[in-house]
């Protein structure tokens, strides 16, 4: 059954700046030609690096396991191409988390000879725990951004009665269109991922949200839904339409607080890029080793979308889109929004990179000085959590914490929606994300401080224990205590001392006298 | 909502331009007593503003540029009474912009609205000065012919300007309002049954077509976004309202039609230009309707029941007064909170 109906996306706020996708949604998506060497980054999400399984020096086939994740949220790694293992344990600074990763690389020899791949062809004779295990196998994570192993998010809820199943195709953020190209060209896999992911997680109504503005992907999955019972959904082409919050309140009506996840509320959101890597790994028995990436930028001479290659050098694909480097300034991956500039374009692909973007001084100038707050409250109309950013800032400025999180800067997902509308040109979010640190910074110290003065306290309990089990002893035993020991136990007198030192120097006078 | 990202000065250079309609239609009726008013306001502005940054030692050129001062100076300008000498309004920018904003922190720091600050310390200074309406002798004589903005007039409000000039009784005028407000009840009754005819020059139809002008203006700043609805609505309801609640006509005290007190004054511009003056209003949108709630009855019971002629500035101040604890207390709601949505399982799982 399909929709007309135009939701809005979003209760409180939004803006609507410009897309600049339509640079790269001109062309079809590109198959990208290999580079000489890939970088495999282990810490694929918070949890512990993989454990590599290959040595150095290893030929590896394309779609081999080389490393198999660790802990409750362990991610899987493949080598997404055949080729000689050089290196395991590489440090590199990677832009996550700012500190150097373990990465594993991977001379490719150019054959690109991969392992045979079998995948269920009926998914009906099989059942959720199968289907789950498989996606585990392929190491499969969410590809909106966060990353999270899909397979650890659908086993969490095996337990439960899912209502809904939301498929993200609502690409809000500027610049950012790989699922879009995805839905436009391959609309039929994204569908099919949603019914495997339907058939793991056992839910009841599946919709996939999509923005209005969209018309060929639209198109797309219109036609590919022909013949299902899922249903799509329109929502108004807003940023931040596709957090996930939002995203759930847009389609089903339900709000849920940042602290919550949609399980709580029985729903399951997975992107449409992830559904579509659901498809492959679960249908084709294909384990994620690329992903759609959108290059952008000014200074590219032909942006474009690209089936990338997982640990692929982002200046391979600068350099395949013909960057002018006279123009080139900087690089960031993800929207203009929220994205995240790199230190160096050396730096691969990871599973969760959906845009690179190039930038020049002319699309991307310096910013101006920041001006006084002039309570406006712009900031307040486009925030879509409702908060009131310029009282943040008031209260992040003057470290008055407290009021802050009383305020809400726990809720803020930091959208930049406020910042974008500012007048006076102010960066909000930097202020926000500097005062969340010192508050996670301060909450730590406390704790510290806390076990801190539970050892102390165990300690003289324990000294205490100590002393009663001692004098025990002595009245048991009839043995006097020393010295050194009655001493420890009286309070400190200074009389006593004085009486002590005097009673000593007494008794060295009259040694010596007798010895004269 | 806005339409698209503005910065500051552009802000506060759309906020000037929306008053200049009403400026206009006001020198047309009286002459240019008020814009004179207005150019000296914000040259003098100028010069507070440069040499209270220098003095803070932040950048003058660049802060200058905001064009805040320009909004400040404009309606401190709009509110003094054309024909008042010089010094007058120098004093009253001197205190609006050296104390009533720089010395609270500049920009964005200070709790009351700077204009309205400077104002009450000249009605309080200088009672008598502040409330002589002294306008060219052909504003007040339309049977004349001769228009306010003949040479003659000309240089009559110039001539006011310098305080050596002593002034005709016969010549100060008011508006319609501190008419009704100290006038006999036919009287009134007499001036409101007039038709309006826009080109016959009596105080009355100009005063009227300015307070239009202004409601168009704030209008034009609502369209394009600069300004939110909650505090013009807020307080030309409450105005409206209450005004309705105690009009009695035929009654022994003359309160005034609520169109009076709407149209007669100072209401329009109070209601757009100077209460949503953002700095010194309050931040949430429901904590922005209850600040004009606040200042709407302030200014209909201090007009009826105070002795001051027109209680603008003392309304919004008194706003300006109540907004930080309305915005202690009145926050909205946050999105995800505050609504009870019923969870299957425990929060927290996975």
């Amino acid at each position: 059954m399909l929709s007309h109906r135009v939701r809005r996306s979003l209760k409180f706020g939004g803006i609507t700046p410009p897309s600049n996708k339509a640079a790269t949604l001109r062309s079809r998506i590109m198959p990208m030609p290999l580079p000489a060497r890939l970088l495999l980054p282990l810490q694929q999400y918070r949890e512990q690096p993989a454990q590599p399984c290959v040595n150095v020096g290893d030929r590896v086939l394309k779609y081999q396991l080389i490393a198999r994740g660790t802990g409750a949220s362990g991610l899987n790694l493949h080598a997404p191409s055949s080729g000689t293992i050089t290196a395991i344990d590489l440090e590199v600074d990677f832009f996550i988390k700012g500190r150097t990763q373990t990465a594993i690389e991977l001379q490719t020899d150019g054959e690109d000879s991969a392992l045979p791949l079998s995948g269920m062809e009926e998914i009906e004779a099989f059942e959720a725990e199968q289907i789950i295990t498989c996606v585990e196998e392929a190491g499969v994570c969410g590809m909106g951004g966060a990353g999270f192993p899909s397979a650890t998010k659908l086993r969490a809820c095996l337990n439960q009665e899912m209502e809904y199943l939301l498929i993200n195709a609502a690409e809000c953020e500027p610049y950012i269109s790989c699922d879009e190209a995805l839905l436009r060209e391959r609309a039929s896999t994204v569908v099919r991922g949603a019914e495997v992911i339907q058939r793991a997680c056992q839910a009841r109504q599946v919709k996939i949200v999509i923005e209005s503005d969209k018309a060929d992907a639209i198109a797309a999955l219109r036609e590919a839904l022909q013949a299902s019972t899922i249903t799509l959904c329109l929502v108004s082409p807003r940023y931040p339409a596709g957090e996930e919050r939002q995203l759930l309140r847009a389609a089903t009506g339900i709000e849920i607080s940042r602290e919550q996840l949609p399980t709580d509320v029985n729903c399951l959101v997975f992107n449409a890029g992830t559904a579509a890597a659901i498809y492959a790994a679960v249908i084709e028995g294909r384990p994620c080793i690329s992903r759609i990436v959108s290059l952008s930028g000014a200074p590219l001479q032909t942006p474009k979308n690209f089936e990338a290659l997982i640990g692929t050098p982002i200046s391979h694909l600068l350099a395949l889109c013909g960057i002018d480097e006279r123009v080139h300034v900087d690089t960031f991956i993800g929207g203009s929004m929220m994205g995240m500039y790199l230190p160096a374009t050396s730096l691969p692909i990871c599973k969760t990179t959906n845009s690179v973007v190039a930038t020049d001084n002319v699309q991307f100038p310096l910013p101006d000085n920041e001006l006084a707050c002039i309570r406006c409250g712009y900031c307040a109309d486009a925030c879509p959590e409702n908060l009131l950013p310029q009282q943040l800032l008031q209260f992040s400025r003057s470290r008055a914490f407290e009021q802050a999180t009383d305020h809400g800067l726990d809720d803020c997902i930091e959208c930049g929606a406020c910042a974008y509308v500012c007048p006076s040109k102010i960066p909000l979010v930097h202020y926000y994300r500097a005062a969340k640190e010192e508050i996670a910074a301060e909450t730590a110290n406390k704790r510290q401080g806390e076990q801190r003065k539970q050892r102390f306290q165990y300690w003289q309990y324990r000294r205490k224990l100590q002393q009663e089990a001692r004098q025990q002893e002595r009245a048991d035993t009839g043995k006097t205590a020393s010295l050194a020991e009655t001493n420890a136990e009286e309070p400190f007198s200074r009389e006593k001392a004085r009486a002590d030192i005097a009673a000593a120097v007494a008794r060295v006078k009259q040694k010596r006298e007798k010895k004269d | 909502m806005q339409f698209q990202p503005r910065s500051t000065s552009q802000v506060m250079l759309m906020v000037v331009l929306a008053t200049i309609p009403a400026i206009a239609i006001n020198t047309w009726f009286f002459g240019i007593g008020t814009l004179l008013n207005i150019f000296l306001a914000i040259a003098v502005g100028m010069a507070v503003e440069a040499s209270s940054l220098s003095i803070r030692k932040l950048p003058v050129a660049e802060n200058l540029r905001d064009n805040s001062l320009l909004v400040s100076a404009l309606l401190l300008g709009i509110a003094m009474p054309p024909g008042s000498p010089w010094w007058l309004t120098t004093l009253g920018v001197l205190f609006a912009i050296g104390i009533g904003k720089h010395a609270f922190g500049g920009l964005g720091q200070n709790i009351f609205n700077p204009a309205m600050a400077g104002y009450l310390f000249l009605l309080l200074a200088f009672p008598l000065r502040m409330t002589a309406w002294h306008l060219p002798e052909a504003a007040i004589d339309p049977a004349a012919g001769i228009s306010p903005l003949s040479l003659g007039s000309l240089g009559q409000s110039l001539r006011f300007l310098y305080a050596g000039e002593s002034v005709v009784d016969g010549m100060a005028m008011a508006t319609p309002l501190i008419e009704s407000k100290l006038a006999s009840q036919s009287a009134v009754l007499e001036a409101i049954d007039t038709d309006l005819n826009i080109f016959a020059r009596t105080a009355e139809t100009g005063w009227e077509l300015t307070n239009w002008a202004y409601l168009f203006g704030g209008l034009f700043l609502l369209f394009i976004g600069i300004i939110s609805w909650h505090i013009p609505v807020a307080v030309i309801a409450t105005v409206l309202l209450t005004s309705l609640l105690f009009y009695s006509p035929g009654g022994a005290s003359v309160v005034g039609t609520p169109y009076l007190h709407l149209f007669g004054s100072a209401t329009m511009i109070g209601a757009f230009f100077i209460a949503t003056d953002p700095v010194t209003a309050a931040t949430s949108k429901p904590a922005r309707i209850l600040y004009g709630i606040i200042i709407g009855v302030c200014i209909y019971a201090i007009r009826v029941w105070g002795s001051y002629l027109d209680s603008i500035a003392i309304a919004v101040l008194f706003g300006n007064f109540c907004a930080p604890i309305l915005d202690h207390y009145v926050r909205p709601r946050i999105f995800g909170r505050g609504r009870t949505r019923a969870t299957h399982s425990a929060s927290g799982s996975g």
